[in-house]
C-alpha cells in the first residue's frame, strides 16, 4: 500500500476526487458534538457583506442578522438525516492530538469528519424593529427649558441615548436605524440622539415663518446662514435652527456655495394641522379656517394634504375631525390593525389605506396583509369594499 | 448585544479565500457499534467511491452501500465558529467576554445519499464495524414475501 502525502487529508480530497478514486470517510480525531461550529445558509447576494465584515448579529429578544441595509431573523432548521461535516486540511489543528501520526489511515485518502450537523440557520429578512427607538428617545426629549439653564444639569443624562446606545437597544440595520430617526425628525445633539418637543419645534417654525415675512424671503429659498445667524439671536441653539430646515424644508442645489433650503408645503401645513388639533376635535369648517390663517399665505392647505393624519366623521349635517396620526401608531402590522379596528370597527378603502400604506412586511404585500388582518365585505361590486377586524 | 461576525480569510478577502468545508449528507443515522461509542476518533465510517468520471458517488459502510450524487447547493453555507474573549484579551477590565462569531469556511457542494442502502451480502452480519440505524434497513420492502 501506497501512503498519500498528508495534503489529501481534507475536505479538498473528497470535493476533488478524481474518476475511479476511492477515499476514507472516517471520524476526526477531535470529532465531537462542537456546539461552536455554526452552519450558516445565505444567500449569494449576502455573501460579500459576510466576507467583507460588514454584518452583526444582534440577540435581544431572538437573534438577527443585519447588514448595512437590511435585518434578517435568524431561524434554526432542523433537519433528520445525518450531515457530516468535513473540514479542509490544516484548517481543524489537527496537531493538539499528538498520536495522531500512529493512527492506521495512512494507506488512503481520509476525509475526517468534525461533527455531525444537526441542522442550520437560515435567514429570512424581516422588518426592523423600529418602535423601541421612539420609546426610548421620547425618554427625555429636547425641551425649551433645557436650554435656559446655563449650567449642564448631570441629571438629564437620563434617558439619553447615542448611535452606540441605540444600536445596542434596537435590532435593526445601520441604515434602517438611520432612516428610523429620521422619520422621527430626531436629531443629534452633543453627540446624542434627541426627539424635539412638538412645542418647542413649533416656536422655532413660527420663528423662521415670522423672520421669513419681516426680512421678506422667500420660503423656496432660505439662506442657511441666515436663518440660522437671526435663531441664534432669538435665542435658539443653532443645531435646532438647522434642525428645523431639516425636518420641514430640502436643500435647494443650486450650484452656488450658499446652502438654500425650500421649506416643504406637506410638512409644513401637516405641522400645523397637528398643532391645530391637539386641543381635540373641531368642525372641519372652522378647522379649515384656523388652518388657512396659520399656515403662509404661499402654502395653500389642501384636505389631501392631511391624510393619515385627520380622521373624519359625519355627526348629524355637520363634518367633524380630529387627530389621529400614523405615525403614532406601532409597525408590526398585528399591533396596528388592532388599534385601527378600536379606533374604528369598519374603515372604507380609501380611509384606512394611509393608515397602513407605510406598513412593512418583507415577503408580504398589501394584499396578503389585509387578507391576512381583515375581514373584506362587499355587498355588491359597485359599493365601496369595507374592512373590519378578523 | 451585538456579535461581530469577523472573517479572516485573507488579505483582500476574496471570496475564493475562503476555504471550503465538504458535507457528507446520508438519511437515518449512523450508529458504530456499542464497543466503539467512546473510541469514535479515527475510527473509519465507511469509504467513498467516484466509480466514473460522473458525479455518482457511492459510500460503503459496513455491509452496505449506498449511490449518491455531488449536488451544488442551492444557496451557500458558512460554518461559523463561535469565540468568546476573555475580557482580559482586550484589557478591559469589566464586563463580561465578548462574543464573537468568525467566518472559517464556505459549503458549495454536499454528496448526498439520498436513496436506501443495498446490501452487499444477502445476509446482514450483526459484527460490521458500522451499520446504519436499523430503521433504514428494516423499511426496505421485501419481496420475497409470501
Amino acid at each position: 500500500m501506497e501512503s498519500q502525502e498528508t495534503s489529501s487529508i481534507g475536505a479538498e480530497a473528497l470535493l476533488h476526487m478524481s474518476p475511479g478514486s476511492a477515499v476514507s470517510v472516517a471520524y476526526h480525531p477531535l470529532f465531537g458534538p462542537h456546539d461552536d461550529l455554526i452552519v450558516l445558509e445565505l444567500d449569494d447576494k449576502l455573501l460579500p457583506d459576510v466576507l467583507h465584515e460588514r454584518c452583526v448579529l444582534n440577540s435581544q429578544l431572538f437573534v438577527v442578522l443585519c447588514t448595512q441595509s437590511k435585518t434578517f431573523a435568524m431561524k434554526f432548521v432542523g433537519t433528520s438525516n445525518s450531515v457530516l461535516l468535513i473540514p479542509p486540511a490544516n484548517q481543524y489543528v489537527f496537531d493538539q492530538n499528538p498520536q495522531n501520526g500512529a493512527n492506521n489511515h495512512k494507506e488512503k485518502v481520509v476525509a475526517p469528519v468534525i461533527k455531525v450537523v444537526p441542522g442550520n440557520m437560515e435567514l429570512v429578512e424581516v422588518a426592523p424593529r423600529l418602535d423601541k427607538l421612539k420609546l426610548l428617545l421620547s425618554q427625555n426629549p429636547c425641551r425649551l427649558e433645557e436650554f435656559d439653564s446655563s449650567e449642564v444639569n448631570p441629571e438629564t443624562r437620563a434617558g439619553l441615548y447615542n448611535w452606540k446606545d441605540l444600536k445596542n437597544n434596537i435590532q435593526a440595520s445601520d441604515e434602517e436605524l438611520r432612516s428610523g430617526l429620521q422619520a422621527l425628525s430626531a436629531v443629534e445633539i452633543n453627540s446624542y440622539w434627541r426627539l424635539v418637543d412638538e412645542r418647542y419645534m413649533n416656536m422655532i417654525l413660527e420663528m423662521v415663518l415670522r423672520n421669513a415675512v419681516l426680512n421678506d424671503w422667500s420660503l423656496s429659498a432660505l439662506n442657511e446662514d441666515e436663518v440660522v445667524s437671526m435663531l441664534v439671536t432669538d435665542g435658539f441653539p443653532a443645531e435646532l435652527a438647522r434642525h428645523c430646515l431639516h425636518v420641514y424644508g430640502e436643500k435647494v442645489i443650486d450650484g452656488t456655495d450658499t446652502c438654500a433650503w425650500k421649506l416643504d408645503k406637506k410638512r409644513v401645513c401637516i405641522h400645523f394641522a397637528r398643532e391645530i388639533l391637539r386641543g381635540g376635535k373641531m368642525k372641519l369648517e372652522s378647522f379649515m379656517d384656523e388652518w388657512r390663517q396659520r399656515t403662509p399665505d404661499e402654502m395653500q392647505p389642501t384636505f389631501d394634504l392631511v391624510e393619515g393624519e385627520v380622521l373624519t366623521e359625519r355627526i348629524g349635517v355637520e363634518t367633524w375631525v380630529r387627530g389621529f396620526s400614523v405615525s403614532s401608531l406601532p409597525s408590526t402590522p398585528a399591533e396596528r390593525f388592532s388599534i385601527l379596528f378600536k379606533e374604528r370597527p369598519k374603515w372604507e378603502w380609501k380611509d384606512l389605506q394611509p393608515y397602513i400604506r407605510d406598513l412593512n412586511v418583507p415577503g408580504l404585500t398589501s394584499e396578503g396583509l389585509l387578507l391576512k388582518y381583515t375581514r373584506r365585505t362587499q355587498p355588491s361590486p359597485e359599493i365601496e369594499p369595507i374592512f373590519s377586524a378578523r | 448585544m451585538e456579535i461581530r461576525v469577523r472573517c479572516n480569510c485573507g488579505e483582500d478577502k476574496e471570496e475564493g479565500r475562503c476555504k471550503e468545508w465538504a458535507i457528507v449528507e446520508l438519511q437515518g443515522v449512523v450508529e458504530p457499534q456499542p464497543g466503539f461509542h467512546d473510541s469514535l476518533p479515527n475510527l473509519q465510517i465507511g469509504t467513498l467511491c467516484r466509480p466514473s468520471s460522473q458525479e455518482v458517488y457511492t459510500l460503503t459502510i459496513g455491509y452496505h452501500e449506498l449511490t449518491g450524487s455531488k449536488v451544488p447547493l442551492k444557496k451557500p453555507m458558512m460554518v461559523l465558529k463561535k469565540v468568546k474573549h476573555s475580557p482580559l484579551d482586550r484589557g478591559e477590565s469589566s464586563g463580561c467576554g465578548e462574543i464573537e462569531l468568525q467566518v472559517v469556511g464556505i459549503i458549495r457542494h454536499r454528496i448526498l445519499f439520498k436513496n436506501r442502502p443495498k446490501a452487499l451480502i444477502s445476509k446482514p452480519q450483526p459484527t460490521s464495524k458500522e451499520r446504519q440505524k436499523s430503521i433504514m434497513l428494516g423499511s426496505v420492502p421485501s419481496n420475497q414475501a409470501l
